[in-house]
């Protein structure tokens, strides 16, 4: 027995574990330690990344003929030990005093820990696809287990959300599943080396249509453009460390997905062979363009989102943009940026996430402007949120700007100004986004009713603060992480980036984050001489002790300014997006249902005519197909 | 480089440039009062105001993140001089890079604006809101300059794109279009008219600076200071070449930052979204065609 199939048959034993004890408190405190085995066998599984080896599960299952197995490659081990930490920081938040709250509110904790551990087994039976039908029935199994834990919360907005999350999840399985049978049909088999002879084998326009399908169904999952409406509410409206769990890694499967399918199976010389419009424009253009529309778009929804949940969640969406923009261009630096942006991006995004969990947990709420003031009451909240608002927003020194730098400097290097240009407009929207988050959450003026706050406990501390460790560290010195990122380069056919232990080796301009870091840490530690021992010594003051224009300021009045935080943007930006995705998106609902509705309405009133024209047809079928030789 | 060139530049290079950022103030000072007609203040006066903030006997803090907010702001351009390649002291730019730099010159804005956001005043909220939008405006055409630079320059290292100019011609006569939208970049990024409405001086009351007292605002001034010369010197080494020698690059510094002193007060102030709306547009264009005639 090899170390995937420990690790599967943990996780399995894992589901079936929490899903008995369910009900009892016991599991409360159990379940995190089924994720730490979890990380164990992962972290004893490294040299899968260290080395770029593969490991071969010896379970394998028959069905209809085909024999399905599993195997561990350095992708699907670096995804793997995204999910499984983020896993672990989730549930060890959720174990203590939260679970109690949870209980109190009459949500059904045992459910959510189910969920949870349901998510990550399927997500290991995915990342361990080791054809195109275990990677669709991975694919099913992720779906139907995010949708399991976006239903849990018990309102009708959550209701409504998971429920468009499974029409999207369906359609794009359906256009996976289309996608699979053409390749079946040219290729012969469901073989990962099938999508290649596949390729060889279908005209211009087939590939075309087998790319476009194989991408539509990937993308619905990652929540490209314009496939970006149904994550944002769908992950805010999952409860509590769930959320943090699918902000983080969820939708990263469908990146994974890409990067499997995509660029190892397809190919990156036939991706950038595909050319339109005179050979002006080819597939990876297309592709890079939706992703920076992708970081774009859904960056400025998120600017005006006033509910702290939405908003993180909206920026989890244009933040997969940047990954798949940095993949897209196919070097080394870049596809690197892309590939580290997707650890980055779930360790801040967890932490975020589970900051505002623990506001909300303190407070009741997560609507912006409800909220204020808070810092003085939960300063080392407030510390966790800080840092992974940097990492969010790509400043240095945390782990967000590493990523986001190679991504730039790919884009640099390749020659693509708009694309450049795209992606900074994507960051600079980010950094007001998230600035507009701190401001209303933790500074400004504290509420009279949340006066009694106190920080959050241990229990959701310390995941908190051990994820802004890994923003820190994997910042301060990305070479940590590189070589599993190099791994999986070469693992997928891209060129593997050059890396030191501070950053990047490149010709011509690198980046060495322990340099930068340092200083800006000595540029800190200057400016806290300059500040705090020359001049005299400054009074605290109360927060009512400040400037109103000759009134007086009292509890009564709420004058933190939080309300429309940008007007002046939004005079100017706010009429470009009146909703036209909306629209389509009404659009293609009301087509749907009414065809259905046209449907339903033929085969309940016109059920005979319907049988006589089809007996016809087929009729006429059998008669042309035996007697057309004949007639001619 | 070793210990002792490392530990000179750490400490000289942020000295100079405070220096130097003291006189850029002067001038600016002195240019504004001549347009004016006054004489404008003695030599040693921005040093004076500095003592003098910094000594008051009043000093507010609204709490640990105002003072930290400061500290960020002054530290943030600190590090971002010593990523600036001047004559004789280029071993720490060596590490950085204009992309990190670009970076770095955010995070004043970002100290600023959390140690603002914890004074509770409504009034510097709107302050910061207004500041953030304009960033967002200015850094548009500033980012498609440096991606101008970098590409044309074959680096992104300014240490290599000084050696480029050096050798061919300087910025300016290569890439006359990109310099000009560049000018547009600084004007906002420096504040000055039509771009000031987020320190809007006229109106302290109702800008980030409402609850900055003392050495606040001391802390403030310093990073003008450092603001000034970090934008002159940064421009200077993009497109007047920078200099081999003090002489040679101070020159070029002090006249890019008289610039939009110089033309400040030709025009009226502009609302928050017609900022954004001016720099998206000319600069933006201006730069973009002068890409398209580089790539």
């Amino acid at each position: 027995m090899n170390l995937l199939d420990k690790l599967l048959i943990v996780s399995g034993l894992a589901f079936i574990a929490i899903t008995a004890l369910r009900n009892y408190r016991i599991n409360d405190k159990l379940s995190p330690l089924w994720y730490l085995a979890l990380t164990a066998i992962l972290v004893l599984m490294s040299g899968v990344a260290y080395e770029n080896t593969t490991i071969v599960s010896g379970l394998h299952y028959q069905i209809l003929g085909f024999k399905l197995n599993w195997q561990f490659d350095s992708l699907s081990w670096f995804f793997a030990i995204i999910t499984v930490v983020a896993a672990l920081a989730s549930s060890i938040f959720m174990s203590g005093d939260w679970a109690r709250y949870y209980r109190e509110k009459g949500g059904n904790y045992g459910m959510l820990q189910v969920a949870l551990i349901a998510n990550v087994l399927s997500m290991f039976l995915l990342l361990a696809s080791s054809d195109l039908l275990t990677l669709f029935i991975g694919w099913e199994f992720v779906s139907w287990a995010s949708f399991f834990m976006m239903i849990l919360r018990p309102t009708s907005e959550a209701k409504k959300a998971a429920v468009k999350y499974a029409i999207y999840a369906m359609t794009g399985a359906m256009a996976l599943l289309a996608a699979m049978v053409v390749i079946y049909t040219a290729g012969g088999s469901f073989e990962f080396k099938a999508v290649s002879i596949a390729f060889q084998g279908v005209s211009f326009l087939g590939q075309v249509i087998l790319v476009v399908l194989l991408f539509a169904g990937f993308a619905i999952k990652m929540g490209l453009l314009p496939f970006h409406l149904w994550q944002a509410i769908a992950y805010a409206e999952t409860p509590g460390p769930g959320a943090a769990f699918l902000g983080a890694i969820s939708s990263r499967m469908g990146l994974f997905a890409i990067v499997l399918v995509i660029i190892k199976l397809v190919g990156l010389s036939n991706l950038a062979e595909m050319k339109f419009g005179a050979n002006s424009i080819n597939m990876q253009n297309i592709i890079a363009w939706i992703a920076a529309l992708t970081t774009i778009i859904p960056t400025y929804i998120a600017l005006q989102q006033h509910d702290a949940k939405r908003l993180l969640a909206w920026h989890g969406v244009g933040q997969g943009g940047y990954m798949l923009l940095g993949i897209m261009m196919f070097d080394s630096i870049g596809s690197a940026g892309g590939l580290m942006h997707v650890l980055n991006h779930a360790s801040y995004q967890a932490a975020l996430f589970l900051t505002v969990v623990a506001v909300v947990y303190r407070t009741g709420t997560s609507d912006l402007n409800r909220l204020g003031g808070l810092v003085t009451q939960m300063p080392l909240s407030f510390l966790v949120m800080l840092i992974g608002i940097i990492g969010l927003a790509g400043l240095p020194p945390m782990n967000g700007f590493v990523s986001k730098w190679m991504v730039y400097r790919s884009l640099l290097v390749n020659g693509q100004p708009l694309l450049f240009v795209a992606a900074v407009l994507g960051t600079l929207g980010t950094i007001l986004s998230v600035y507009k988050l701190i401001h209303n959450t933790f500074l400004g003026q504290l509420r009279m009713e949340h006066r009694e706050v106190r920080e959050a406990p241990w229990s959701m501390m310390a995941p908190m603060l051990g994820l802004s460790v890994i923003v820190f560290i994997t910042g301060f010195m990305p070479g940590l992480i590189m070589p599993w990122i190099a791994s999986v380069q070469e693992s997928v056919g891209l060129p593997a980036v050059e890396y030191t232990l501070g950053g990047i080796a490149f010709a011509k301009g690198g980046l060495d984050m322990i340099w930068v870091s340092g200083i800006l840490f000595y540029g800190f530690g200057v400016g806290a001489v300059i500040f705090y021992l020359l001049g005299g010594k400054s009074k605290r003051v109360h927060q009512f002790d400040n400037y109103a224009g000759g009134h007086f300021l009292s509890s009564d009045v709420r004058y933190h300014y939080s309300n429309n935080f940008y007007p002046g943007l939004m005079h100017l930006i706010g009429t470009w997006y009146r909703g036209s995705f909306k629209w389509f998106e009404g659009v293609l609902v009301s087509i749907v249902s009414f065809i259905s509705a046209l449907f339903e309405n033929m085969y309940r009133s016109r059920q005979p005519v319907i049988l006589l024209v089809a007996v016809v047809l087929a009729g006429l079928y059998v008669v042309y197909k035996n007697y057309a030789g004949v007639v001619s | 480089m070793n210990y002792s060139e490392l530990l000179a530049e750490l400490f000289l290079m942020p000295l100079v440039a405070f220096v130097v950022g003291l006189l850029m103030v002067l001038m600016m000072r002195k240019i504004s009062a001549r347009l004016q007609r006054r004489i404008g203040p003695p030599f040693f006066q921005p040093i004076y105001d500095i003592i003098k903030l910094y000594g008051k006997d009043t000093q507010i803090s609204h709490g640990l993140i105002h003072d930290i907010g400061i500290v960020m702001a002054v530290g943030g351009y600190i590090g971002a001089e010593l990523l600036l390649p001047v004559p004789g002291m280029d071993g720490i730019a060596d590490k950085g890079g204009i992309i990190t730099l670009s970076y770095f010159l955010m995070i004043p804005s970002l100290g600023m604006a959390l140690g603002v956001g914890q004074c509770a005043n409504p009034n510097g909220s709107i302050g910061i809101s207004r500041a953030l939008t304009a960033m967002l405006a200015y850094d548009i055409p500033f980012i498609l300059i440096v991606f101008g630079a970098a590409w044309h320059y074959e680096s992104t290292s300014l240490v290599g794109m000084l050696e480029y100019q050096q050798t061919h011609q300087w910025g300016i006569v290569e890439m006359p279009l990109l310099a000009i939208a560049g000018l547009f970049a600084l004007q906002g990024m420096l504040g000055k008219q039509p771009f000031e409405i987020y320190i809007a001086p006229a109106e302290i009351a109702t800008g980030p600076m409402v609850e900055m007292s003392g050495k606040y605002m001391g802390g403030l001034f310093v990073m003008q200071s450092f603001q000034l010369y970090t934008a002159g010197v940064l421009y200077a080494s993009l497109f007047l070449g920078g200099g081999t020698t003090w002489l040679e690059l101070l020159p070029k510094a002090f006249f890019v930052v008289a610039i939009p002193m110089s033309i400040a007060f030709m025009f009226p102030r502009y609302k928050t979204e017609d900022v954004v709306r001016l720099m998206w547009k000319w600069p933006v264009m201006l730069a973009l065609i002068s890409l398209a005639f580089i790539l």
